[in-house]
């Protein structure tokens, strides 16, 4: 036995290109499925993960999918939104902590996600470099977005405004970066993150400018209607909220009323997260609430559904690689019958020459397996790393 | 091939005991931290209650005592209705377990700072519909159909004694939440105070009982709560302790006396010299009533109130 194995890992050695390109072959049609089931799983995963650590949303009613996908992940064409009333709605029912959250605008094609304070420690995101968020018109940046945009504490971001056409619209808000985030693998990693009034700021709720009862450019002034002044447009507003003029800046109008996009609500238990879920049940109930963990197990089954049809196409390459296999060890044989009768010459039985032949096979097979063993083992070592860099 | 047997002979014992004793240090070193960690452990500081005047310091520190460590930060020397803390500060009341506001636009700060929403409990937001509107305020708007910015309201809301107790009562609450163990002697020292507050507001109605239609001077427009509740007839200057009136302040309170012929005018802090004597040329007496929107110099908040009450009573005592 030894013999034969010597002798076949003799030959296998000495063809060097044949046994390398049969070993890739093998190898490669073993690994793929193995490979798309380990980088499937912890997709799979890290959807779900960060969708269970979410335990409810409300939002408008409408696509429960592009609330779940937007409040999860910040990526999700514009939705409707709700008023800051919903989160105090929820904050007043006692039964769960009501997060805000605002996901409208963006900064050099980062999400700007305005929030509470509450929002970092729910998600466990810490402060890596400079501070945390202290005053309206501070930023704090994701890890990634640090990164990316080459930014860090004491440095400034330009909201982008929503439509270049848009001349009589609000101006840019140029924010204070005050601070980065330490990584944490997950879509917060790409976010910049504003108190959500900043966020009202930018959509032009709030602002701030010079005191109109102290202005001198009467151009300025509409007119005054009892205790009321009324500006025009000439009116400059800061674009800027500094340590000076952060005094001035104010909002128009019922705070309660200004838009939100969604709201994360952790309920204190199990019980008070159905009881909250039942508030919403009513028909002209104008919010909907979901489980984010609902959602992605839908949009998961969907599309790992695809993971079937791959592996139907592998199987399809496996049985053609296997004859291609077959076919390349059948002309292999026909090119050796010589070396096959020299064997035969020398004392070698049929037996001893089949068992050559299935030594080469077997070796060739063996090698293959422990390569793709070894890969998928890499796979899995460095799933994270090759999910955030291609899907995630 | 002997030799190098014969010296790991001797030196693998060598390196066997070195490890072992590192390893001995290491569980030692370990050891003693973990009863240092242990040791800190057992003396947990109180919960912080972060505050932004002194009225609500004293009534946090009256009700929970040692049980928490109630944090005012401004200087003494400034008035922390328009005191703007550092980010420092603002990072200490992000950490604080409780922060108290008075609300009534009190400490306009706290509306550009980022604090936790869950830990902001606003001690008025129970009477909202008793808020005073800021007299002669100018609001504004964009554009002919632009929604107000509001105006502001009077925010020395303590200066009612019903209404401070009514914070004390929405201090309560957050404090039995924040410390429920100590949920009896809570409940006891909120009982006390409301008392106190109570024979403060009774002293002060038996004082101003048939003398509501007196004329008075305010040197600042900061007793709007003390006056309704008092049915007070007052008139408020924009005067400042530290500084002399100028010649048209003074004409302005010329014009003023003779349609509120006041004898007397109550100041938030003592005048300077020449202000009273302006005044007294005037037939008017100065009164000192402070506000207590930051520490008293001397005693706390309920003994302010009694010595502000004992200087008031002249002008309710002289005919």
């Amino acid at each position: 036995m030894t013999d034969t194995l010597y002798i076949a890992w003799r030959y296998l050695s000495y063809y060097k290109v044949k046994t390398a390109i049969l070993l890739v072959s093998i190898t490669f049609i073993l690994f793929l499925p193995l490979a798309l089931r380990v980088m499937v799983t912890a997709c799979e995963t890290q959807l779900m993960a960060r969708a269970a650590s979410t335990p409810l949303v409300v939002g408008a009613k409408g696509s429960s999918l592009d609330l779940g996908i937007d409040t999860l992940y910040f990526e999700s064409k514009p939705l409707e939104r709700i008023p800051m009333s919903q989160a105090q709605r929820v904050q007043d029912t006692g039964l769960a902590q009501a997060i805000p959250l605002h996901t409208r605008f963006r900064a050099r094609e980062r999400t700007i996600v305005g929030t509470t304070l509450e929002y970092f420690d729910f998600r466990g995101l810490s402060i890596s470099r400079g501070r945390q968020l202290a005053r309206l018109g501070d930023c704090v940046l994701g890890a990634a977005s640090a990164e990316q945009l080459e930014l860090g504490p004491g440095d400034h971001l330009v909201s982008t405004p929503e439509n270049l056409f848009d001349l009589a619209g609000t101006y840019p808000l140029k924010m204070r970066v005050v601070g980065v985030l330490e990584p944490a693998h997950t879509p917060d990693d790409g976010a910049v993150f504003v108190d959500y009034r900043t966020a009202w700021i930018i959509a032009g709720l709030g602002h701030g400018h010079e005191n109109l009862a102290k202005v001198e450019d009467p151009d300025v002034l509409l007119g005054k209607h009892g205790d009321t002044l009324r500006a025009n447009a000439k009116l400059l507003q800061y674009n800027e909220i500094t340590v000076e003029n952060i005094g001035s800046f104010h909002f128009h109008g019922d705070t309660s009323e200004f838009p939100l996009t969604a709201v994360i609500a952790v309920p204190h238990d199990q019980k008070s997260s159905d009881l909250l879920r039942g508030r919403y049940l009513s028909s002209e109930e104008t919010c909907q609430i979901l489980r984010p963990i609902d959602v992605i197990r839908d949009l998961t089954g969907t599309i790992f559904r695809v993971e079937g049809i791959l592996n139907g196409v592998f199987g399809l390459l496996a049985f053609a690689t296997l004859l291609l296999v077959i076919l390349v060890m059948m002309l292999s044989l026909r090119l050796r019958q010589r070396e096959m009768q020299t064997m035969f010459k020398l004392g070698c039985g049929r037996s001893m020459i089949a068992g050559l032949v299935a030594a080469e096979m077997a070796i060739i097979v063996l090698v293959s397996t422990c390569l793709t063993v070894a890969l998928t083992a890499l796979t899995a070592q460095y799933v994270d790393g090759i999910l955030r860099v291609l899907v995630l | 091939m002997r030799s190098l047997i014969t010296r790991a002979r001797i030196h693998i014992p060598c390196l066997a005991s070195l490890v072992i004793l590192a390893a001995m240090a290491n569980c030692r070193s370990s050891a003693e931290t973990n009863k240092e960690k242990a040791t800190h452990a057992g003396k947990i500081s109180p919960p912080q209650v972060y505050v932004v005047n002194y009225p609500l310091k004293y009534f946090a520190a009256r009700m929970a005592g040692d049980a928490a460590e109630v944090v005012f930060p401004p200087p003494p020397d400034e008035d922390p209705a328009f005191w703007k803390p550092d980010v420092a500060t603002i990072a200490a009341f992000q950490q604080a377990d409780l922060i108290l506001r008075n609300g009534a636009s009190y400490a306009r700060w706290a509306d550009y700072a980022t604090l936790p929403a869950s830990k902001v409990v606003d001690t008025s937001s129970g009477f909202r519909d008793r808020y005073i509107a800021m007299e002669d305020a100018v609001q504004h708007a964009h554009g002919p159909n632009g929604e107000h910015a509001p105006a502001g309201t009077a925010f020395t809301t303590w200066l009612d004694p019903t209404l401070a107790a009514r914070q004390v009562e929405a201090i309560r609450v957050c404090l039995v939440t924040l410390l429920p163990e100590k949920t009896a002697e809570l409940n006891r020292n909120c009982e006390n105070l409301i008392s106190d507050l109570h024979a403060l507001d009774a002293r002060l109605q038996r004082i101003v009982k048939g003398h509501h239609e007196r004329p008075l001077l305010t040197s600042a427009p900061v007793y709007q709560y003390f006056a309704r509740r008092y049915q007070l007839n007052l008139k408020s200057m924009h005067w400042d302790p530290d500084e002399s009136p100028s010649d048209s302040q003074w004409s302005e309170l010329d014009g003023l006396l003779e349609v509120h012929p006041a004898k007397w005018m109550i100041w938030e802090a003592p005048p300077q010299g020449e202000t009273e004597e302006g005044l007294h040329r005037r037939g008017v007496s100065c009164i000192v009533f402070y506000p207590c929107g930051n520490s008293p110099p001397d005693g706390d908040y309920l003994q302010t109130m009694k010595d502000n009450i004992e200087r008031l009573q002249a002008a309710f005592a002289a005919p």
